[in-house]
């Protein structure tokens, strides 16, 4: 067994690695992220994956369900550390992962990712209590800088694929019309939702269904928009950063332009694609965070036809219900830390996108680049019909088998 | 590039909830105690050091910048810990909050003499602020040293931790003034002891208000308290801790049996809320991990509910809100930008979470001709809603 891969089987097992071989490793992985794009480009079929926040069994528990490293290829939208527990066992369990099998898994930065940030929200505790010193938070914010600020899936089916399920049942085809399914834990179908019928969820924002409450009632039907005749199409270009965007930044180009490698500033398009949310106003808005901006449906549709992207997929905000797509989902919070804090009592999801295999596996398109001419643009345009999309819901990991409760710290309450 | 200032939020997590103890509890197990007593004894103590958590959570917000209180460092045994931002934020929202309500009552008639009684008050620092006003050339009757009479009630336990200081430290005995004999006392100990003070306009009793009741003997030194006042009750953070019952018993022995109809009365409740969403459940099951039950949160669980509970102790005007309704509506302009960029607060739907889990209610009864609830109306109605 190489040093690696004893590291990943120790830090699997939520124990540290010695120091030097995390100066190592961080090196390693400051060498293959160096290579990595501002905006890395990924192949479809990927799982979609938000905040985990040092909940390192729940980060094992996201494995479980959503399968393991290298068989499921992952893409994490950014803040692996502060606020949870175990952030050094959790991000450098997937900085390993990412050193081990480079193809299979892409790490792009979130706004915890940052010098300033791990300082108040834990993450520097955290190495001073577990290293006796700063060098390791030191590596990792090293790390931090090399990571990419987004990540372009490509080659998304507009269908889904079955499941994977326990090898002995029968694999249950899923109908072409599906353009949402959601799963919960147990590998079990609680609702699906077929394109036709999409405007289901529009009228409140919040479109999942509790777990576990298959939804019965059929979506309201106001808007037709499928294009998709039951056959296998490309499901477009799905756009994944941590925040959002920047008005800044109209291009996935510009992106690609910014001189990443340094701490998240406090201003500027870097920061602003790290810490922005989506909110329900006209345009632009300050944001609430002291850091990024508010922007509304419009900015995304605009944004997404330019950019020929049919979804943005981002992480940031807690969502208690796992994800919400938003704006005719044209954007989707993905949110991959159940019980947040040990407090929230929310549940997590993550995002699969399947393959597109209508085209032999070719990806025909070159989605994202910007060229979209502006006249184009009409906002009431039906959004661009959008890839297939499974989210497994999950709760926060079940107790120690042993009764042993997971060492969690005790959240604060008013009292 | 090193924070060595910024001390470890998770050492001061594993080490409460364990048995820190006080210095002096209540009682020593003796082999006479039975296994009950012992439990109870113990479950007394956790609601006796939540105490501590709130004065912790006080400093941080007065060290973050949130609130000026220059008396909040003498109550906090030990260090001192840095709280999350959200949590800062709170205590702010929760202290101005009673502050606001605290001064529509005083500054009404100023020169009438009031009262107030605060319920568990445990290391609150409000007498302190109250007293160390000195008034401003051009300023407004508030801010004036108030005409006001001062009860604080705690266990025994907590009322000795509280008098500890107070005694000791000129900056704070000086507030407290020329302590005070009982008339039917020539005993000086029942005055000014190690659990008890009776000063001008200060008192501290050492009761535990399970024992009060109308059909019970109301302790001597309430003698002090005096019934004719204008009189405003607070509960921050205390009654929630009583059995539902039990904290019905001691509202209504304030609103009703202390008081003669023609008192005005006003309640302040600072409580949580929403126990049976998925935040609120985690919350009861959080704090029960560490022995902290919130007894009355299922009965009184909603705005709705507090506002019912005020009017079932004869109160007649109610109002409440939200901390994340206090936040939004009650926090004006300058101040609200003032303490927004105090801490860059990334948790903001944890704050909305958390926020929307608490709440202040108040409710008053009498003194129309005198608009004393003025203000309190005026409040309901700026904060109506959730
Ligand atoms: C969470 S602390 C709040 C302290 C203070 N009111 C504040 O907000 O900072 C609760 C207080 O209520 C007191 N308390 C709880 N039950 C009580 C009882 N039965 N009799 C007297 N005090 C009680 C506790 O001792 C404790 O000091």
């Amino acid at each position: 067994m190489s040093d690696l891969d004893k590291a990943i089987s120790e830090l699997r097992a939520c124990k540290i690695i010695p120091e030097p071989q995390v100066r190592e490793i961080c090196h390693k992985a400051r060498e293959l992220l160096i290579e990595e794009a501002n905006v890395v480009q990924v192949d479809a079929p990927v799982t979609i994956c938000g905040d985990i926040h040092g909940q390192f069994h729940d980060l094992m528990e996201l494995f479980r369900v959503g399968g393991d490293v290298p068989d499921t290829n992952y893409l994490f939208m950014g803040d692996f550390v502060d606020r949870g527990f175990y952030s050094l066992e959790s991000f450098l369990l997937l900085l390993c992962l990412k050193v081990r099998y480079p193809d299979r898994i892409t790490l792009i930065r979130g706004n915890h990712e940052s010098r300033q940030i791990t300082t108040v929200y834990g993450f520097y505790d955290e190495c001073l209590r577990k290293y006796g010193s700063a060098n390791v938070w030191r590596y990792c914010c090293e790390v931090f800088d090399y990571l990419a600020l987004g990540a372009l899936v490509l080659g998304t089916s507009s269908t889904l694929e079955p499941s994977f399920t326990d090898k002995s049942q029968a694999i249950e085809p899923v109908d072409d019309d599906v353009e949402i399914e959601i799963m919960n834990s147990r590998n079990e179908v609680t609702a699906r939702f077929p394109r036709s019928r999409r405007r289901l969820f529009e009228s409140d924002g919040l479109n999942s269904s509790p777990p576990g409450t298959p939804s019965k009632t059929g979506p309201s039907g106001t808007g037709a928009t499928s294009d998709s005749g039951g056959s296998h199409h490309s499901g477009g270009a799905v756009l994944c950063v941590h925040g959002g965007l920047s008005p800044l930044i109209d291009s996935v180009d510009k992106i690609r332009l910014l001189d990443r490698k340094q701490e998240v500033p406090h201003e500027g398009a870097m920061c602003d694609l790290l810490w922005s949310d989506p909110d329900e106003i006209d345009s632009w808005g300050l944001s609430p965070r002291g850091a990024g901006f508010l922007f509304g449906p419009e900015i995304v549709k605009r944004f997404n036809h330019l950019n020929d992207l049919s979804l943005i997929a981002r992480a940031h905000q807690l969502v208690m219900e796992g994800f919400k797509e938003m704006f005719d989902s044209s954007i989707v919070t993905v949110w991959s830390a159940p019980n947040y804090c040990y407090r929230c009592g929310n549940v997590a999801a993550i995002l699969e996108l399947g393959e597109d295999t209508s085209n032999g596996g070719v990806i025909a398109r070159s989605n994202g680049d910007a060229g979209r001419s502006a006249q184009a643009f009409m906002p009431n345009l039906a959004p661009r019909s959008g890839p297939g999309r499974r989210y497994r819901v999950f709760e926060a990991a079940p107790q120690d088998p042993r009764g042993m409760p997971a060492k969690k710290p005790v959240a604060d309450y008013f009292l | 590039m090193a924070a060595p200032h910024i001390p470890n939020l998770n050492t001061l997590r594993n080490a409460r909830g364990t048995s820190r103890g006080r210095g002096r509890g209540q009682g020593s197990g003796g082999p006479s105690i039975t296994s009950y007593e012992e439990d109870k004894i113990a479950k007394d103590k956790i609601v006796q050091q939540t105490d501590q958590d709130a004065s912790v959570s006080r400093l941080s917000a007065v060290e973050a910048g949130y609130l000026d209180d220059p008396f909040a460092k003498y109550f906090v045994s030990g260090e001192g810990q840095r709280r999350l931002p959200i949590i800062n934020r709170g205590t702010y929202v929760r202290t101005k909050a009673i502050d606001n309500l605290v001064d529509e009552f005083l500054s009404k008639n100023p020169a009438q003499r009031k009262q107030i009684i605060s319920l568990g008050a445990g290391s609150d620092t409000r007498f302190f602020r109250l007293m160390s006003r000195r008034p401003v050339p051009h300023g407004r009757g508030i801010q004036e040293c108030p005409n006001v009479i001062y009860h604080e009630i705690d266990f025994q336990a907590n009322t000795i931790q509280k008098l500890h200081p107070i005694k000791k430290l000129s900056e704070l005995c000086s507030h407290v003034g020329t302590p005070m004999t009982i008339s039917h006392s020539t005993n000086p100990s029942e005055v000014y002891n190690d659990d008890t003070l009776h000063a001008d306009q200060y008192h501290v009793h050492p009761v535990d208000l399970r024992n009060l009741g109308p059909s019970r003997p109301a302790p001597r030194s309430f003698d002090f308290i005096d019934n004719a006042l204008p009189t405003l009750i607070i509960s921050e953070c205390c009654l929630c801790y009583l059995p539902p019952a039990a904290a019905d018993t001691v509202a209504l022995y304030f609103t009703r049996h202390l008081f003669p109809d023609s008192t005005p009365v006003g309640l302040i409740l600072y409580e949580p809320i929403h126990p049976n969403d998925p935040f609120g459940k985690t919350m009861v099951s959080n704090l029960a991990a560490r022995g902290i039950v919130l007894q009355t949160l299922k009965r009184y669980g909603s705005l709705e509910a507090q506002a019912a509970r005020m009017k079932s102790y004869g109160l007649e005007g109610t109002g409440g809100a939200s901390v994340k309704n206090l936040w939004d509506k009650g926090v004006e302009g300058n101040e609200k930008e003032r303490v927004a960029g105090l801490e860059m607060v990334d948790e903001v739907e944890e704050w909305e979470l958390l926020a929307g889990h608490y709440c202040v209610a108040w409710g008053w009864r009498g003194g129309p001709e005198d608009g004393v609830w003025d203000g309190w109306q005026s409040m309901a109605e700026q904060l109506g809603g959730n």
